[in-house]
C-alpha cells in the first residue's frame, strides 16, 4: 500500500491541493536546468512523503539527501536546500557552502523556504556572507492532505510557540492556509472561533479577505459553509487522556508519524534484524479503514475474525506483506491491550472521581517512568482542578521531578507553567460544572455499539468534540455560559463573498435550514484544531458525521498530528 | 531581569554539552560559577524562588558530583540526577555516599527505598536486599 493516501471519496477535492503541491515542487526543479541534489530538511521528509513519491522525483533528475551537519558527497553542481524557515538549519547550509569554497569546489546553490522566507533567516545567510551565493525561492507548503477528511498544516510546534515564545507566525500560517482553501473552495460564510488563538486566526483571515479578496462571483455557492476554529489550550484534557480506539492506541505505543508506523522488520515477517520498516496507515487499506475508528475493546474481536478468515484466504496466495503486518498488529495490540486494560480503567476512573491520583502520581515518579507520562497525568490533575494545591505544587516540582529526572527540566516545567498547564491552585476549579453541562463522562458506554462519542475514551466524551457538537447544531448563541468557563474569547461572524449579500438572516441558517448543495451532497464544516488533534477525537468526528440527521460532512484541519507524549515533548527542553 | 538569569542557567548547560568541559574538570568551576550567578539573579525577586532554589541545589549537586567523580576515579556522576546519583553509588558500593546525598538533599524515606530496592536488584544484592 502507498503511503500517499486515497482521496478519491474526499468529500471535498483535497486531491487538486496535494496536486497543485505536487506541481508546485516539480516546477521548482524543473527550473533548475541539469542533474541536481536536493537536500531535504529532515522534518520536512514525512510531509513530503504525503505529497509526492520519491520515484517521481528521481524522474526529474533530483538525488535526495537530508540534511545534517555533514557535508554533502556529490556529483552534482547545483544543490536546491528545501528548508523551514529555522536559524540552526540556515547555519547548517552556510557550513556547508564555507566547506565547499574552502575544497575548491564551485557549486550553484538555491534556498528554497517552506512555506514562507523569513527576514531573519535571510539575515543569517547575510552574516555569514553567503547571501549573494543563494538564491533564494519559496515553496508555498501550507497544508498536506493526511486523509478524505484531515488536513495538516504541519505546525508542529505552534502550541509552544503562541504560549511560551509568544511567536505567532504560526497562526498566520494557519490563516493562509485556511485562505488558500477559500480561493479554491470559495468564501467560507459562517466562522465560529473558541480560543485565543483561534479568534485571532479568524481576524486575521477577514484581514487576508480584504487585503486579497477571493472572487466568489465566478465560483458559485462557497463549498465549505462553517468554519470552527478551536485551539487545543480550550480543551487540555483530552489529549491528555490515553486514546482507546484502535488507530489512537497504536499512535500512543507506536507513534504515527505522517500517516504511517515503524515496526521492527521481524515483526512483518522479514529476516532483517533490528532493521525498521514503515507501514504506511490509511484508509486506502479496507481492513484499517473498518477498525481505525472502533473502540479497542471490540477491535481485538473484530480483528481476530479478519485475521483467521485471512488466513484462509491467503493460504494459497503469499501473504501480502501488508496483510500480513495487520495480523502481527493485532497481536501486539492485544497484548498490550491487556497488559494495560487495568491500569487505563484507573485512569478512567480517576477521572471520574476527580483526579485523586496524587498519590499514584508520586509512586510513578519515585520508580522513575518516563517524564512525559507523569507529565501527562500532572497536567491532566492540573487542569481539571485549575492547578495544583499549593502544597502539592511545590513538593513535587522542587523535591520531586527535579530531583528524579534532573536540574535539566527546570525549564520544561517554566515552560509549562508560562502555558498554564501546570500550576499552582488559585481558584476554584469549574471542571465540575464543565462536565456536567456537556455531560462529558457517561457511565455504561457501550464500546461495541456506541450510541454517543464517548465511546472513544470507553466513557468520556471529549470536550473538544462536544463543543463542535453545539456549534455545528446551534452555533455558539445557547452555550454562552458555558464557553465563558473554557479558557479564551469566543467569536462568531458572518463573512460573505457577495458584497450585497443580506446579514439578517445569519446565525440560524445554520441550524433551522438543512442546505444541500445542487448535487445533493452534504455541506461542509471545516473544524480546525489549533494546537494539534488526536485520533481518537477525529474518531469521534467521523461518528458525528455519519449519524443519522447531521446535516453535514466534517472534515478537520489541524496543526499537527498530536497525542499526550508528543504535546508534552513540545514543552521540554532540549538541552542535554 | 529572570530571563537574563535564565539565559545564563542555559549558557551553563552549553559548558556541559561541550566536551571538553566534561571531560576537563578546572571547567567545571566556570560552570558552577554560571549557575550561582544565575541563582543570585533569581533570588533577588520573590516569584523567582522555585528557580533560585532550583539553581542552588543544582549547584550543590554538581559539586558533590565532582567530588564523588574524583573519589571514585569514574566520569560517570556529572549531570545525572539526584536520584541516579544516589542509585549509581548504591550499585558501585559507596553506601555512605549515597546517604550523604540524601541527608544534604532531603531524599524522602519513600523515594530513597524505591531508589535502594532499584538499584539493589539491579546488582543482584538478594543479601542486602533481604537485610534491608
Amino acid at each position: 500500500m502507498a503511503q500517499i493516501p486515497n482521496l478519491d471519496n474526499s468529500p471535498l477535492n483535497l486531491k487538486s491541493i496535494r496536486e497543485q503541491s505536487q506541481r508546485e515542487l516539480l516546477n521548482i526543479l524543473k527550473n533548475i536546468r541539469g542533474k541536481k541534489c536536493l537536500v531535504i530538511d529532515p522534518k520536512l521528509g514525512g510531509s513530503l512523503s504525503l505529497v509526492i513519491q520519491t520515484s517521481l522525483l528521481k524522474e526529474h533528475g533530483v538525488e535526495l539527501w537530508h540534511l545534517s551537519a555533514e557535508s554533502i558527497q556529490t556529483e552534482c553542481t547545483k544543490v536546491v536546500y528545501l528548508v523551514h524557515a529555522r536559524h540552526s538549519l540556515m547555519r547548517i547550509i552556510c557550513s556547508h557552502i564555507s566547506s565547499d569554497i574552502t575544497k575548491g569546489l564551485v557549486r550553484e546553490y538555491y534556498v528554497y523556504f517552506v512555506p514562507r522566507r523569513t527576514v531573519s533567516c535571510e539575515k543569517v545567510l547575510e552574516q555569514e556572507k553567503v547571501h549573494h551565493l543563494v538564491t533564494i525561492g519559496e515553496y508555498p507548503l501550507y497544508m498536506v492532505p493526511l486523509e478524505e477528511d484531515v488536513l495538516s498544516f504541519e505546525l508542529d510546534l505552534s502550541a509552544k510557540e503562541c504560549e511560551v515564545d509568544g511567536d505567532t507566525t504560526s497562526l498566520w500560517h494557519i490563516a493562509k492556509a485556511i485562505h488558500k482553501l477559500e480561493f479554491s473552495f470559495g468564501v467560507i460564510p459562517h466562522v465560529r472561533a473558541k480560543g485565543k488563538a483561534s479568534v485571532r486566526v479568524a481576524d486575521i483571515l477577514n484581514r487576508m479577505q480584504t487585503e486579497e479578496a477571493v472572487n466568489s462571483s465566478d465560483m458559485g455557492l462557497p463549498e465549505i459553509n462553517t468554519l470552527i476554529l478551536l485551539d487545543r489550550e480550550v480543551d487540555m484534557v483530552t489529549p491528555m487522556c490515553s486514546q482507546l480506539t484502535y488507530e489512537g492506541l497504536l499512535d500512543e505505543f507506536l507513534r504515527i508519524n505522517n500517516g504511517a508506523v515503524e515496526l521492527e522488520a521481524s515483526i512483518m515477517g522479514l529476516q532483517q534484524e533490528g532493521k525498521k520498516i514503515k507501514v504506511p496507515l490509511n484508509s486506502s487499506d479496507k481492513l484499517f479503514k473498518e477498525t481505525r475508528d472502533l473502540n479497542f475493546e471490540v477491535v481485538v474481536q473484530v480483528l481476530r475474525q479478519k485475521a483467521t478468515s485471512m488466513k484462509q484466504d491467503y493460504t494459497e496466495m503469499t501473504t501480502t506483506y501488508h496483510a500480513f503486518g495487520e495480523i502481527i498488529m493485532l497481536l501486539t495490540c492485544q497484548r498490550l491491550g491487556l497488559v494495560k486494560t487495568t491500569k487505563y480503567e484507573k485512569y478512567g476512573a480517576n477521572l471520574v472521581y476527580y483526579c485523586r491520583c496524587f498519590e499514584y502520581i508520586e509512586e510513578l515518579i519515585h520508580k522513575q517512568e518516563p517524564l512525559a507520562k507523569i507529565l501527562r497525568l500532572l497536567i491532566l490533575f492540573s487542569v481539571t482542578n485549575s492547578g495544583l494545591p499549593k502544597k502539592h505544587f511545590d513538593y513535587l516540582r522542587q523535591r520531586e521531578l527535579l530531583h528524579s529526572y534532573g536540574f535539566e527540566h527546570l525549564e520544561t516545567l517554566i515552560n509549562l507553567e508560562k502555558s498554564g498547564l501546570l500550576k499552582k491552585q488559585e481558584s476554584k476549579s469549574n471542571w465540575l460544572t464543565i462536565k456536567r453541562a456537556l455531560q462529558l463522562v457517561i457511565e455504561d458506554t457501550d464500546t461495541a455499539n456506541p450510541n454517543d462519542i464517548s465511546y472513544v475514551f470507553s466513557g468520556y466524551a471529549p470536550l473538544s468534540i462536544r463543543l463542535v457538537q453545539h456549534a455545528v447544531r446551534s452555533g455558539w448563541r445557547p452555550m454562552e455560559e458555558i464557553l465563558k468557563l473554557l479558557p479564551g474569547p469566543h467569536s462568531e461572524t458572518k463573512r460573505s463573498g457577495f458584497s450585497s449579500s443580506p446579514s439578517s438572516d445569519t446565525l440560524q441558517v445554520a441550524s433551522t435550514t438543512i442546505d444541500k448543495d445542487a448535487d445533493g451532497r452534504r455541506s461542509l464544516v471545516l473544524v480546525v484544531f489549533i494546537g494539534g488533534v488526536t485520533f481518537a477525537e477525529i474518531s469521534a468526528i467521523r461518528y458525528l458525521s455519519a449519524q443519522e440527521g447531521m446535516a453535514y460532512d466534517l472534515i478537520i484541519g489541524t496543526t499537527k498530528m498530536v497525542n499526550g507524549h508528543s504535546l508534552v515533548e513540545t514543552y521540554m527542553g532540549n538541552l542535554v | 531581569l529572570h530571563e537574563v538569569a535564565f539565559l545564563l542557567w542555559k549558557e551553563s548547560w552549553e559548558l556541559g554539552k561541550n566536551p571538553m568541559a566534561s571531560r576537563g574538570s578546572p571547567l567545571h568551576g566556570p560552570r558552577i560559577k554560571l549557575i550561582e550567578k544565575a541563582q543570585s539573579l533569581f533570588s533577588e525577586t520573590k516569584e523567582h524562588n522555585f528557580e533560585s532554589k532550583a539553581a542552588e541545589e543544582h549547584a550543590k549537586l554538581l559539586r558533590m558530583q565532582h567530588e564523588l567523580e574524583v573519589t571514585t576515579k569514574q566520569a560517570i556522576f556529572v549531570d545525572s540526577s539526584i536520584s541516579d546519583t544516589i542509585r549509581t553509588c548504591i550499585v558501585l558500593g559507596y553506601n555512605q555516599a549515597a546517604s550523604k546525598v540524601q541527608k544534604e538533599f532531603k531524599v524522602s524515606e519513600k523515594r530513597w527505598y524505591w531508589l535502594k530496592v532499584f538499584a539493589l536488584a539491579t546488582i543482584r544484592n538478594w543479601e542486602a536486599l533481604e537485610k534491608f
